[in-house]
């Protein structure tokens, strides 16, 4: 039989039972669907972890001392990590450039008589590059063009310098909210504040902040901070030393991993970590770099896409069931219609090519309307996974190809028993 | 009304004899037996059966005799047990499957008692089908084509876009009947052609045969109708699977 023939002939068929064939493709349009949103979420992960790329430099590795459950609690481990070992590794490590320290706390500030709550951050002098560079935040209304320099963060002053930050001087910039809240329009430049009860003198302020992720915005306001040396603010804030979260910047991206064991080894002699009876070391900090987050971002899209392959699997099967059982009904059914064409010539191809294009149009049906449900639910499966998912173009052509060979596969054996029917049994049942 | 061979059928006959030497059908002590559990039944027993050209010849027998599948074998439905067959001077016992289905759809015929026409096809694509099994040697109007000529040699050329279910039984066996001559087969073989049809619808389905009959066509009709069997111009009688020529002793 010609393919026209054919197509016309299974197409006629399909159509002849619309209820029925839509009822048997509900299994292939969920599992077309999945593999489409499955792909997305996979396609969304990757597209997250490039713009992650972006905050993080490959030439970055973030530490931080670690942290472990204990008793219901997140509990800070072992020893603190200092001003000093920042130093020190910026120092002795020679493939690290430089490191990037700040420190965090919330505290009391005061001038005349307004007094607020501001969120004080203490950095090196070079954080400050880190912050413009970074591209986290950029000053409001902001639409792009010409690159951020770190005199577009700064309303009025200065930031503080190196020297400045080694002589634990008592200097600090305030965030635009901060200069508001506590000078009520005049200028600050040259007062003197009072935080904690030391005094510090404003140099300079920062423009208005907001962040480059408008997620975030809500998150932590930049304009609430106030950025003082980081070993002023360990000097004169801290009763107890905190432990500086580190940003240690290697001059070759290509060789992160090893600076990576080299800060580790400095860090584990300097906390005295040993290794112990299993060769394991147990050690107080952590280190993150572009890879580590890269690892996470699939880790994290891959368990949602398990559930989805397993869901799209389970339902292509079952789907192959239905179209398989379905067909095996019709073959039944038109038990004397294939006697009569075996009569009139047709050969066991002719019947099988027949019942194997009417399955393939089932799947394929169900195919369709799966690839379009698959595009509708990317938004939903984006919200289950932190608002990522993106269509892969290429999952379309291959959700097709799938939806094809589960109709092939199952439409296989009804239309093999089809064509083996004997003719003269075909034509007398009844 | 045909107690006398009309002119046409003379003709049929002196053609007939011409052809003698390489008939249509020739079997030689075909045997079919089937296995019910533990006993073998002969459903036919070693029977032999001419057909020349231009023959319209009528297997006589009542119910469970065998002449049902006697057509069935020469049909190439069935297999004969053992026995020879020739369709067309061509031994066909060793042909496989789909050699036989191909044979089928070119040289024979087959008009049923219950029509076979299948519903969800038009008048004419029921007609065609034969055509679309030959390996798209016919496109789809070169189907209709045909189909448009068989339809009008049987009076169906206002039905053609009709579905079966829109049709009288009569007009359905004329279909049938312009299915098995679209393909111009070497034999039309008829199983109880008007089993399912009063009798003026079955007298005027027998005068269709007749007239094609007259036209050349050669045709084996299965029935236990003396009155139908009287169309034919030869008889053969078939009692518990064994062939005799003539009709003299059928009792029903």
């Amino acid at each position: 039989m010609s393919l026209t023939d054919l197509l016309r002939t299974a197409l006629r068929s399909v159509s002849a039972n619309k209820l029925r064939a839509a009822l048997t493709m509900l299994g292939v349009v969920i599992g077309v669907a999945s593999v489409i949103a499955m792909l997305a979420l996979g396609n969304g992960a990757r597209a997250a972890v490039d713009a992650t790329f972006q905050s993080l430099g490959a030439n970055q590795i973030q530490i931080g001392q670690r942290f472990e459950m204990q008793d219901g609690e997140f509990q800070p481990m072992g020893e603190k990590l200092t001003f000093e070992e920042g130093l020190d590794i910026a120092a002795t490590i020679a493939l690290v450039e430089r490191v990037e320290m700040s420190v965090a706390k919330t505290l009391k500030a005061r001038y005349g008589q307004n007094s607020i709550e501001i969120n004080a951050i203490g950095t090196t002098a070079d954080a400050f590059e880190g912050i413009v560079s970074g591209g986290e935040i950029q000053p409001v209304g902001w639409t792009g063009g010409d690159a951020l320099t770190a005199e577009d963060f700064l309303a009025d002053g200065r930031f503080f310098s190196t020297d400045e930050v080694f002589a634990s001087a008592p200097v600090c910039i305030l965030g635009y909210q901060t200069a508001l809240d506590l000078f009520s329009g005049d200028n600050p430049i040259g007062e003197t504040i009072w935080i904690d009860r030391k005094r510090c003198t404003v140099v300079g302020v920062a423009t208005k902040l907001e962040s480059t992720d408008i997620q975030e915005r809500y998150q932590s306001d930049p304009n609430e901070a106030l950025l003082m040396p980081i070993s002023t603010m360990i000097q004169l804030l801290y009763e107890e030393d905190p432990s500086v979260y580190m940003v240690a910047h290697v001059t070759d991206a290509n060789r992160i991993d090893e600076a990576k064991e080299q800060i580790t080894a400095y860090l584990r002699e300097k906390h005295q970590i040993e290794q112990d009876a299993e060769g394991n070391y147990q050690d107080d900090f952590d280190m993150t770099t572009r890879n580590d987050i890269l690892g996470q971002q699939q880790e994290a899209a891959q368990t949602f896409s398990l559930l989805l392959a397993a869901m799209a699997t389970v339902s292509l099967v079952v789907g192959g069931i239905g179209i398989m059982n379905v067909m095996l009904v019709s073959v039944t059914e038109r038990t004397r219609e294939i006697g009569v064409r075996l009569a009139v010539g047709a050969k066991q191809r002719d019947i099988v090519s027949q019942f194997l294009l009417e399955a393939v149009f089932i799947s394929v049906g169900g195919g369709l309307a799966g690839i379009v449900i698959g595009i509708l639910t990317i938004p939903f499966a984006a919200a289950l996974n932190q608002g990522v998912a993106l269509l892969l173009p290429s999952s379309i052509p291959l959700a097709f190809g799938v939806a094809v060979l589960v109709g092939i596969m199952f439409g296989l054996y009804p239309a093999l028993r089809a064509s083996q029917l004997d003719p003269i049994e075909a034509l007398r049942y009844e | 009304m045909l107690l006398a061979p009309s002119p046409a059928a003379r003709a049929g006959r002196r053609k007939q004899h011409v052809s003698m030497s390489n008939p249509v059908i020739r079997t030689e002590k075909i045997t079919r037996t089937y296995s019910m559990g533990e006993t073998i039944v002969a459903a036919l027993r070693e029977a032999d059966l001419t057909v020349h050209a231009g023959e319209f010849i009528a297997l006589m027998g009542p119910s469970g005799s065998g002449k049902s599948t006697l057509l069935n074998v020469i049909g190439l439905l069935d297999r004969a047990t053992s026995g020879e067959y020739w369709l067309e001077g061509k031994p066909v016992a060793s042909l496989r499957r789909d050699e036989l289905s191909d044979l089928r759809g070119r040289r024979i015929g087959f008009i049923f008692q219950n029509f076979n026409l299948l519903p969800r096809l038009s008048a004419w694509e029921n007609v065609a089908l034969p055509l679309a099994y030959r390996n798209g040697q016919f496109g789809p109007q070169a189907q209709l084509n045909q189909a448009r000529a068989v339809l009008s040699r049987v009076n169906l050329d206002h039905r053609l876009e009709h579905h079966p279910t829109e049709l009288s039984g009569g007009e359905r066996q004329r279909l049938a009947i312009a299915r098995a001559l679209v393909t111009e087969p070497a034999v039309i073989l008829a199983d109880e052609p008007t089993g399912n049809l009063d009798s003026n619808t079955g007298a005027e389905i027998m005068h269709l045969l007749k007239e094609l009959n007259q036209e050349g066509s050669t045709i084996v009709m299965v029935t236990h109708d003396m009155n139908v069997a009287r169309y034919a111009s030869r008889t053969y009688t078939i009692r518990d699977g064994l062939l005799t020529e003539g009709d003299r002793h059928v009792t029903h």
